[in-house]
C-alpha cells in the first residue's frame, strides 16, 4: 500500500464520517429518527467505510396528543402502499376525512381487524385498545410484550453533543491525513529532484 | 458534491423553521382560542439531511379562565363555534362575542355566531351547558333566545387556519358535523369564561433554547464541511 494512496483513503474516510455526522445532526428534531454510524476499517486495500443504523430507542417526549403513540418493548403496525404491515415504534397519527389514522408518511394504523377507524376524542390505552365515548372500538396490532404510550412520541436518538464532537474529530482527521499526504509528497519530490541533480 | 455541507444546511433551515413556529405560538399566547402549532421533520433520503414534514396544529384543550366580557363562552371538550361573515363559514373556539346592533352575536372581527338572536330589551343573558341561550326581558321575564350548536370534524388538524383562532374546512378535514353540546360524553359550554391559548410560555422558551443549540451545532457542521473542502482544494500547494 502506497503512503499517498493510504492518506487519500483516510481523507475519504474522514469525509464519509463527516457526511454521516452532519446528516445525523440535521435530524436531531426528526421524530423517531435513528442515527447512522460510520465505521472506518483498515484492510489490505486501504481504509474503507461501512455504515450501520443505531436502533437504540430515543427518549420519549410528552406531547399530550392522544394520537401521538410511542411503543416501548416492541412495536405497533402501519400498512404501507403495498399492503404490507410495517412495524413502527412511534408515530404522530392524524385522522383523515374517513376516520383512518395516518402516520407522517400517510400510512394507516393497523388494528387486529384491519385499518383502525376512530374519531376526534378517541383514546388509546397501553394495551392498544381504542375507545370512543368509553366503548372499545378497535385494538391495535402490536408485537408481543409491547406497551403503547398515548400522548408520547419517540424523539430522534441523535445526541447533538456527540455528533458535534464527531464532526470536529472528522475534520481534524481529515487535516492530519492531508498534512501527512503533503509531507510524503514533499519528501518524494525532494528525492526525485536530488536524483536528477546527481545525474546532471 | 459535498453531502455534509448540504445536510448540515438542511438542519439549519429546519431549526430556523422551528423558531418561526415557536415565535408565532408565543406571539399568540394571549389570544383566546388560539391553538399552538409544531413544525415536524423527517429524514431526507439516506444521509441527505432533513426535510420539513409539515406544520401541525395541536388542538389540545386550553385552560378555561373566568372573563368579564358580556357574552363570553368557552367550549370544554371537542368542537368549534360555527361563525359566518359575508356568506363565508368558519370555525373557532374563541368565544368572545358581543351583541351587535341587529341583535346577532358577533366577535370583534364581525363573525356572527349562528343560531342566536338577542332582543334589544334583554337585560340579562346566560348560556346553559347544553347551549340553550336565555335572556331576561323587562316585560316577559326569562325567555329562550336560541341554541348554540357546535361543529365537529373527523380530522380537525386538517382544518386550514385563516387567522389567529379561526379555521375553515378543507377536503381533508371531513365534512362539518353539527353536534349539540351537553351530552354525557360530548362537549359542554361554559358561560362567562374564555379558553386560553394552549401555549405554555416555559415550554416555548425551552423549545427556543433547544432550536438555537441545534442551529449552532448544524452551523458547526457547515463550517467543518466547508473547511475540509478548502483544505482539499489547496492540496496541490502542500
Amino acid at each position: 500500500m502506497d503512503g499517498i494512496e493510504l492518506m487519500a483513503g483516510a481523507m475519504h474516510a474522514a469525509q464519509a464520517r463527516l457526511d454521516v455526522s452532519a446528516s445525523n445532526l440535521s435530524n436531531v428534531s426528526s421524530a423517531g429518527f435513528e442515527r447512522r454510524i460510520a465505521h472506518a476499517t483498515l484492510g489490505e486495500r486501504g481504509i474503507s467505510v461501512s455504515r450501520s443504523v443505531d436502533r437504540t430507542q430515543g427518549p420519549l417526549e410528552r406531547t399530550g396528543r392522544a394520537f401521538d403513540l410511542a411503543a416501548t418493548g416492541g412495536s405497533f403496525f402501519v400498512r404501507d402502499a403495498h399492503g404490507h404491515a410495517i412495524p413502527v415504534r412511534s408515530a404522530s397519527l392524524t385522522l383523515d376525512a374517513n376516520g383512518a389514522l395516518l402516520d407522517e408518511h400517510a400510512r394507516p394504523l393497523l388494528g387486529t381487524n384491519g385499518i383502525v377507524r376512530a374519531s376526534a376524542g378517541a383514546t388509546i390505552d397501553a394495551q392498544g385498545v381504542v375507545r370512543a365515548d368509553g366503548a372499545a372500538i378497535a385494538r391495535l396490532r402490536v408485537t408481543p410484550g409491547a406497551s403503547v404510550e398515548s400522548g408520547f412520541l419517540e424523539r430522534s436518538n441523535v445526541d447533538a453533543m456527540r455528533e458535534m464532537v464527531d464532526v470536529l474529530s472528522a475534520q481534524r482527521a481529515f487535516e492530519t491525513a492531508q498534512k501527512t499526504l503533503s509531507a510524503i509528497d514533499e519528501a518524494r519530490s525532494k528525492d526525485v529532484n536530488d536524483v536528477v541533480r546527481v545525474k546532471a | 458534491m459535498n453531502r455534509a455541507l448540504y445536510a448540515a444546511a438542511t438542519g439549519m433551515a429546519a431549526q430556523a423553521q422551528t423558531l418561526d413556529v415557536v415565535a408565532d405560538n408565543l406571539a399568540n399566547a394571549d389570544v383566546a382560542g388560539f391553538k399552538r402549532a409544531t413544525a415536524t421533520f423527517a429524514a431526507l433520503g439516506d444521509g441527505l439531511g432533513t426535510a420539513p414534514a409539515g406544520v401541525r396544529r395541536l388542538f389540545e384543550q386550553g385552560k378555561l379562565e373566568k372573563s368579564g366580557g358580556p357574552f363570553d363562552i368557552a367550549i370544554e371538550g371537542e368542537g368549534f363555534f360555527s361563525v359566518e361573515r359575508d356568506g363565508r363559514h368558519a370555525y373557532t373556539r374563541a368565544g368572545a362575542f358581543a351583541r351587535a346592533s341587529d341583535g346577532t352575536l358577533r366577535n370583534a372581527e364581525g363573525w356572527q355566531l349562528a343560531g342566536v338572536h338577542i332582543p334589544a330589551d334583554a337585560t340579562a343573558l346566560d348560556v346553559a351547558a347544553d347551549g340553550h341561550v336565555f335572556v331576561t326581558l323587562a316585560d316577559r321575564g326569562r325567555q329562550e333566545a336560541g341554541r348554540i350548536r357546535l361543529t365537529e370534524f373527523a380530522a380537525p388538524e386538517r382544518l386550514q387556519s385563516i387567522g389567529s383562532a379561526l379555521f375553515v374546512a378543507t377536503s381533508e378535514s371531513g365534512r362539518a358535523r353539527a353536534v349539540s353540546p351537553g351530552g354525557e360524553h360530548g362537549p359542554k359550554l361554559v358561560f362567562g369564561a374564555l379558553e386560553r391559548a394552549n401555549v405554555s410560555i416555559v415550554e416555548s422558551m425551552m423549545a427556543i433554547l433547544g432550536a438555537q443549540r441545534a442551529y449552532e451545532a448544524n452551523a458547526k457542521g457547515v463550517q467543518a464541511a466547508d473547511e475540509m473542502q478548502r483544505i482539499a482544494n489547496n492540496l496541490h500547494r502542500g
